[in-house]
């Protein structure tokens, strides 16, 4: 067995053993959640150390035959974008887990579920990413819906269940038209090699004629842009992330939204280079209105004088963040690629810090409505201070990670769109507008009356975020480690794309 | 000679033989008029007023009818059996016994269940 | 004149099962009514598992039998036993201890004195196996059918007991009967249909078996409107079986109202065995005519698919939700036929067996959720299922994901199969239908889901049975089958690929 599934196989060991616990040993089956998921997180990390960055092409590959009556085989590997995802993912599990300790006790099952159900979900995740085969890419990507809808509907609060069947349907319809371009590939691979496969590598090979591209294309695209979510496909998101409890939003907006944007890098473009081209301009019309559209809404939820709702405003500005990435991924320079691939790491972490923080702000408040929080800022300073160095890193305040993608996406997109680039730029300014609005209003000003006697952070809260926030500034200030594992990935993509013209030099 | 010349003769005698007995009959039959004469049936079952419940039959009396039709169906399929006895040979004995067991299955069946009390 | 032969090794399965049909009306009619149950049973079950045995030692068989009249070959034996094993699990429903599903006494007024006193008595009727193996040989015959009279026959063998087992139901009695009747009365109108569409291909032909039709076809061109008119006929008899759009008004009401594990066997056997039968008319008999009857199926396959999940979406009762379900299957399954080709032959055979698993699965959970009346279809009253038994509320998603083609499950291997076939054969019209089928269809399938997990229980009555073994054990082969199938399906792929191939 290779690395990879070693990786892949650990959480889901763990969640069988969470479930084979009895009854009422909570405890335990946090203290084992959170053991496991370390271990694998140290695995990983282990893992990418011996990852070679400046080879090119899938590392740690394995591949065995699954169905081979279809051509379908078992095939993991991984290139420097989903080396970073997977590790991000890896990261993030013990970081909720341990953010999370008491989220699940109010759920409709048993804590020792929420738990498995996490380590399931960190399985489908490490699969997502690794597969190297389409057709496997597409069973994780699948069945990674399953535990996502038991963690929002179980254990969410709200309109839990309708959000997690909406969240599931606009999955499904994306995930059937994406197999129905599967379909199409497996033909077409069929027709033109000696036998049909799903391998990525050899499906990239294919010459495919212009109209069933672009139909095979839009398959993919649309399945990745409700993942993702680009408008107009994002409707799913801000319901998910309101009713999902912090930590299942963390995995959801942090990490497995990331699925859309990888899979428009891998899939759409190297598949499809023809098509990509010919749609890039639509898309990056829909990723600038993704981004005003976002941070308009976000800033609604921030201003308004009531009901304000803190996760739905965390939720808009992902989907303004999304809009960068996606237009980073369509404005084929380098630079913009590698921008965009640093920028889902990124927000994924900050997402990650806002996501955690204010759900313990709203576990200590009980309430979720932005303006019930005024004055934290004097009552539990750690925890407010925290929720700002997140803000900061959302709205890419220099210094901080999400800032050197930010500017590498609107770089690499002046370089070949001048014009889509300095829209995107004033996105910024929009973004100051939402973070700073909510930061303003819930920690500064005046105790609203209730908060008197919050409590702050808590050793295990502070040890758990403590992580987050130093890749945050680290990597605010020192983004090289990242960027050498992805440019090799990055400028491979583009060369399958065989851009011609403006290469965005470095 | 044409083949349909047999066929149009047999045609034709039973046509005359329908004709001959009707005025036959009618030329040397004695004349009684009385009540049964002009019933439905001369002969058979006299029809009996209405049948209790508006002129419905009793429903087993459909079941009989029904067995009855199985079991003449069993000896039109003999039929064919015994005219080609002789080619057929004892293939055709098997199966027409393994026939025959089919049907004395349904019988035993039927006899068993009270299929054949009319009460 | 020559006596024919009759090939009895390669009958055997079909000669078997009908023999042991034959003794259970003997059993019936002379046999203490104390040791009726035991020896029902005991025959049916030994029968199905002989029959399968000999299956299995004729199958390498490829030829025609029966003067031509049958095709035992490849496909044959693929479907044989498919119909075998899903007759055996469907067996193991209906003989579930206590017999709570059926009527004592089905020729009692509904509600009436006798009714009630033969229910109390406990004097169970036991035709139900007899008939149940009946409709075995018939949906064994169905397939094998390779001349019209021999197909029309079979399906007659197979529709007969189905019309009557569909009445039989314990609780709901007018229900049942009225689904009984209905069956029947369309079942009939659809057979006539079929007689009728053989007549205009024989009178075309000129001979009723399938080689004689399909060399027609080649010396003719295919260009005489009556064998069209045919096989127009033909087709609505077959539409019919396979509850395919617009022939499908039959089975919400059938599948409602007939006794659930007769339901789950008529699910499962009748649409192999049509399916199998169409698979041989299309593929083999009229494949010739494939420019005639492709456009039509086609738009009946979208058809289908369309009322199947839109339709089923508004249903308040499990077992209409999975009537619905299963004319959509049709539609799906109808794509393999209009593939035409061996990926389409092995797909449609695959989607079959895969399909079966799933179904009887489904039903046999449902017969465990009850009241004190019986058994609970009512949607509503299953709310917070996962609460109360969370094994049967975790078995029946897995099922309804296998339904919906949820990876890892043996529903989405079948549907990758077929919809690859189609795809291939260059008919992309209804990979796309199908795929925007399977969207709405996975709507009402979480919708169940969702009853079961996130709604809290209401206090009704409402309870899961703990089964006898006989249920346990179908529970659990479907289960690992549609799990099995779903994460390696390489052997049965491969066995059926191996196999599936017509005899000349």
């Amino acid at each position: 067995m290779n690395s990879l599934t070693i990786l892949g196989l650990l959480p889901l060991i763990g969640s069988a053993a969470l479930f084979l616990l009895p009854k009422g040993s909570d405890l335990l089956a946090k203290q084992v959640a959170l053991g496991v998921s370390i271990v694998v997180a140290i695995a990983g990390l282990g893992m990418a150390f011996s990852f070679n960055r400046s080879a090119t092409g899938f590392q740690f590959v394995e591949k065995h035959q699954w169905i081979p009556a279809f051509g379908i085989n078992y095939a993991l590997g991984v290139d420097g974008i989903s080396l970073l995802l997977i590790l991000l993912a890896l990261v993030l599990t013990p970081v909720v887990i341990a953010a999370c300790w008491h989220e699940a006790e109010g759920g409709r099952w048993s804590v020792k579920n929420f738990f498995g159900l996490i380590l399931i979900l960190e399985t489908m995740i490490v699969g997502v990413f690794a597969a190297t085969d389409i057709f496997l890419f597409y069973v994780f990507f699948e069945a990674m819906l399953i535990p996502v809808y038991f963690l929002i509907g179980g254990y969410g609060t709200g309109e839990k269940a309708a959000a997690a069947v909406k969240f599931l349907l606009y999955s499904l319809f994306g995930g059937l038209l994406m197999l129905a371009s599967i379909i199409g590939l497996y033909v077409i691979s069929g027709n033109q090699l000696q036998a049909p496969t799903f391998d990525v590598t050899a499906l990239s090979q294919l010459s495919i004629d212009p109209v069933t591209q672009r139909m095979l294309f839009l398959g993919f695209f649309i399945a990745f842009a409700i993942k993702a979510p680009l408008w107009p496909f994002h409707t799913w998101l801000p319901d998910a992330a309101r009713a999902a409890t912090p930590g299942t939003s963390v995995l959801l907006l942090g990490v497995l939204d990331k699925v859309g944007t990888y899979g428009m890098i891998r899939f759409c473009l190297s598949l499809f280079p023809e098509a990509s081209k010919e749609f890039g301009p639509t898309i990056i019309v829909l990723s600038l209105i993704s981004i005003f559209y976002g941070a308009f809404l976000a800033i609604a939820q921030g201003t308004s004088s009531g009901d304000g709702n803190i996760k739905a405003l965390i939720s808009y500005t992902s989907i303004s963040h999304f809009g960068f990435i996606t237009l980073g991924i369509f404005a084929f320079t380098e630079q913009s690629h590698s921008g965009a691939t640093l920028y889902m790491i990124n927000h994924g972490f900050s997402t990650a810090a806002l996501f955690l923080i204010a759900g313990w702000m709203i576990s200590r408040r009980k309430s979720e409505r932005i303006s019930d929080f005024g004055g934290l800022q004097r009552v539990t300073p750690i925890m407010a201070w925290l929720f700002f160095i997140a803000g900061m890193s959302s709205l890419a305040l220099p210094g901080l990670s999400s800032f050197v993608s930010e500017f590498l996406v609107l770089v690499g997109t002046f370089a070949r769109y001048p014009i889509p680039a300095i829209i995107g730029t004033i996105g910024i300014i929009f973004a100051a507008l939402y973070i700073l609005i909510p930061v303003q209003r819930a920690l500064h000003g005046p105790i609203t009356p209730g908060n008197e006697n919050l409590t702050d952070l808590t050793l295990r809260e502070k040890v758990s975020i403590a992580p987050v926030i130093a890749v945050i500034i680290f990597f605010g200030f020192y983004p090289q480690p990242l960027l050498d594992v992805i440019n090799p990935a990055a400028s491979a993509t583009l060369s399958a794309l065989q851009i011609t013209g403006i290469m965005g030099g470095k | 000679m044409n083949p349909y010349l047999p066929i149009i003769a047999i045609g034709a005698v039973g046509f005359g033989f329908a004709a001959f007995s009707v005025v036959a009959a009618a030329i040397s039959g004695p004349r009684r008029y009385n009540r049964s004469k002009i019933d439905a049936y001369e002969c058979g079952i006299e029809p009996t007023p209405q049948a209790a419940g508006g002129g419905r039959f009793p429903v087993k009396y459909f079941l009989t009818a029904m067995l009855f039709i199985i079991f003449d169906i069993e000896i039109v399929f003999l039929y064919p059996w015994a005219v080609s006895f002789d080619q057929l040979g004892l293939f055709g004995i098997v199966e027409m016994f393994i026939f025959i067991a089919t049907v004395f299955i349904a019988y035993g069946y039927v006899w068993r269940r009270g299929g054949l009390e009319w009460d | 004149m020559n006596a024919p032969n009759i090939e009895y090794g390669i009958l055997g399965p079909i000669l078997i099962v009908l023999a042991a049909a034959l003794i259970g009306v003997l059993i019936e009619a002379f046999v203490s009514r104390r040791y009726r149950y035991i020896l029902q049973t005991g025959t049916a079950f030994a029968a199905v598992a002989l029959a399968f045995l000999q299956l299995v030692l004729i199958r390498q068989t490829s030829s025609k039998a029966a003067v031509s009249s049958m095709s035992i070959d490849g496909v044959t034996i693929v479907l044989q036993g498919s119909v075998l094993i899903f007759g055996f699990l469907g067996l193991l429903l209906i003989a579930e201890r206590g017999f709570q599903s059926f009527t004592a006494q089905a020729a009692a007024i509904p509600g009436s004195n006798e009714e009630q006193k033969a229910l109390v008595s406990g004097l169970q009727q036991t035709e139900v196996f007899p008939l149940t193996l009946f409709a075995i040989s018939g949906a064994m015959l169905f397939p094998a059918a390779n001349d019209l009279l021999t197909l029309f026959v079979s399906l007659e063998v197979l529709s007969l007991p189905l019309y009557l087992m569909a009445g039989l139901s314990q609780r709901r009695r007018l229900l049942s009967q009225e689904a009984a009747l209905k069956y029947f009365l369309l079942g009939a109108f659809s057979s006539a249909f079929f007689l009728f569409g053989s007549a205009f291909i024989y009178g075309q032909a000129g001979s009723t078996t399938f080689d004689g039709i399909r060399k027609s076809i080649v010396e003719s061109g295919g260009s005489d409107q009556f064998l069209l008119v045919g096989l127009a006929l033909l087709t609505v008899g077959l539409l019919f079986k396979v509850s395919a759009a617009p022939f499908h008004a039959w089975t919400p009401d059938v599948y409602q109202g007939s006794p659930t594990p007769v339901t789950a066997f008529m699910a499962a056997v009748t649409k192999v065995a049509a399916f199998g039968a169409a698979i041989r008319i299309y593929y083999f008999a009229v494949g010739g005519l494939v420019w005639s009857w492709r456009p039509i199926l086609i738009a009946i396959s979208i058809v289908t698919m369309a009322i199947g999940t839109v339709i089923a979406i508004a249903q308040k009762d499990i077992k209409r939700v999975l009537a619905y379900s299963a004319i959509a299957h049709s539609g799906f399954l109808l794509t393999g036929i209009i593939a035409l080709s061996k990926d389409g032959l092995n797909a449609t055979l695959i989607y079959l067996f895969t399909y079966g698993f799933t179904t009887i699965g489904t039903f046999a959970i449902v017969t465990l959720v009850r009241d004190s009346g019986g058994e609970v279809s009512d949607l509503n009253r299953w709310a917070g299922l996962g609460k109360r038994s969370p094994l049967v509320a975790g078995t029946f998603t897995l099922f309804l994901l296998g339904l919906a083609g949820i990876p890892l499950t043996s529903g989405f291997v079948g549907k990758f199969a077929i919809f690859t076939a189609a795809y291939k054969s260059g008919n992309i019209s209804v990979v796309v239908a199908g795929v925007l089928a399977s969207a709405i269809a996975a709507f009402f399938y979480i919708r169940i889901i969702v009853m079961m997990y996130f709604s809290d229980p209401v206090e009704d009555g409402t309870s899961v049975v703990i089964p006898s073994a006989m249920t346990v054990a179908t529970i659990a082969i479907c289960a690992v089958a549609t799990l099995v199938m779903g994460i390696y399906p390489q052997p049965v792929i491969s066995a059926i690929n191996s196999l599936a191939f017509f005899a000349g």
